[in-house]
């Protein structure tokens, strides 16, 4: 797993369930605002991730085997703009092998997945699939 | 509002608010979608109720036991004669599967509030992040009123003798078209379509623009006119797991007087895996 990632791992493991929302609560404050230049795009419904049941966008790019990652989540969804911002923060700038490499279990490895039950998992599982998946597509 | 069957079930933003200290009578209960919305910030007093953790026991795929529903209610300072004033995200969506849960545990007055978060939001009302503590109660446990909750034997009888039934998910859902576009989030079900003979009003429909309800005359276009289905028929509504189709069932049954609706919340998840028990694919065929 990439350094990012498991540090974030290890950090909410570290906290009991309830301090664990609390976190993924400060990832979701701190999830920076969609680039202008992208805002055309998701207008047009690009990018759409039709699994979660609030409007959430991602746009995937690899550029000189970087990955680029940026995300429009409503404020009004945080849970899983908390999780986009999370991946944001690990991924944004990495090489494409870690992106691969992410563990498809994460939610369960930061100790949320129970909290968050079966509904709301498959909603922020489609996120990291559909990352994956970009980033395997255009690496 | 005084046009519904039942006005009484629901209440104005301007009710709750002027109500925000009533805490003797009133509890405020918030119910969303979303795990972690009611800590950005609620109606001032309200407590949290989560569908998952709260109101759900997953060792059993069944609502918590009738004392647990007792134990919930004590902490969050809800006696048997409290009003439950519900609110929550997208359409009270939640709210009103928190509002048919409570039901279903036989809990006497529960209201909506009209609109919900949303409403409350775009009126520019307060909303704090303070967590409020009542005292506990003594709250009496009930047997459940299963006269609300369908199960799926029942379910198949009723289809067997014609029963209406509402599916309330989307056309590409209730067609069973969904699982098979790459992509899209699947059912939770090995086969997708509908139960046979259910018509197809998907839940949002019964939703203004501003997130109250449409008044009776637009639901009853809806339900009644185009989709045929007559109050005085015992009606069954579904979905996915029940959510959804607990939002139709407080249409139906508050607003437009059905006389016996029940929400089944096993549904799709439960019905397109049951083996042996028929489905329909495509339109609905009987018209």
């Amino acid at each position: 797993m990439n350094e990012k990632l498991q540090e974030a791992v290890e950090n909410f493991q570290m906290l009991d369930p309830q301090l664990r929302l609390e976190m993924l609560l400060d990832y979701a404050n701190a999830l920076p605002p969609l680039p202008e230049r992208l805002h055309a795009q998701r207008d047009a419904g690009l990018g759409r991730v039709v699994e979660c049941q609030s409007p959430v966008y991602l746009f995937t790019s690899v550029d000189d085997g970087t990955v680029r990652l940026f995300a429009d989540v409503p404020e009004q969804a945080p849970t899983v703009r908390g999780f986009v911002s999370l991946l944001v923060d690990a991924l944004d700038g990495a090489p494409p092998a870690e992106v691969a490499a992410v563990p498809d279990d994460l939610l369960r490895q930061l100790g949320i997945a129970q909290t968050l039950g079966m509904t709301r998992q498959r909603g922020l599982g489609a996120v990291l699939h559909r990352i994956k998946h970009a980033v395997a597509e255009a690496a | 509002m005084s046009d519904y069957a039942n006005p009484d079930v629901l209440v104005s933003t301007e009710w709750v608010a002027e109500h925000l200290s009533d805490t003797q009578h009133v509890r405020i209960v918030e119910s969303n979608e979303d795990l972690l919305l009611y800590s950005t910030g609620h109606v001032p007093g309200a407590v949290h109720i989560d569908w998952v953790n709260d109101l759900q026991d997953d060792t059993v795929r069944d609502y918590i036991g009738r004392d647990e529903f007792a134990r919930l209610c004590s902490e969050r300072g809800i006696a048997d004669d409290t009003t439950v004033v519900f609110y929550g995200d997208k359409n009270n969506w939640w709210a009103c599967y928190a509002f048919w849960t409570f039901k279903l545990f036989g809990h006497a007055d529960c209201r909506i509030m009209n609109g919900g978060r949303d409403k409350w939001i775009a009126e520019d009302r307060s909303l704090t992040k303070t967590v409020p503590h009542y005292p506990s109660t003594d709250y009496e446990p009930q047997d459940p009123d299963l006269s609300i909750r369908a199960f799926r034997d029942e379910v198949l009888k009723h289809m067997k003798k014609g029963g209406a039934m509402v599916d309330v998910r989307s056309p590409q859902e209730y067609i069973g078209e969904l699982m098979h576009i790459p992509g899209y989030p699947d059912e939770g079900a090995l086969r997708g379509g509908h139960i046979p003979g259910a018509a197809n009003v998907p839940w949002s429909r019964a939703a203004a623009e501003d997130g109250t309800f449409k008044s009776r005359e637009e639901l009853e276009a809806i339900y009644l006119d185009e989709q045929g289905l007559d109050a005085k028929e015992d009606t069954i509504a579904y979905c996915r797991i029940g959510e959804r189709s607990s939002h139709t069932w407080f249409v139906l049954k508050y607003l437009l007087g059905f006389k016996d609706v029940k929400n089944y919340d096993g549904s799709w998840t439960e019905w397109g895996n049951l083996v042996g028990v028929p489905i329909e694919k495509g339109e609905r065929e009987d018209g």
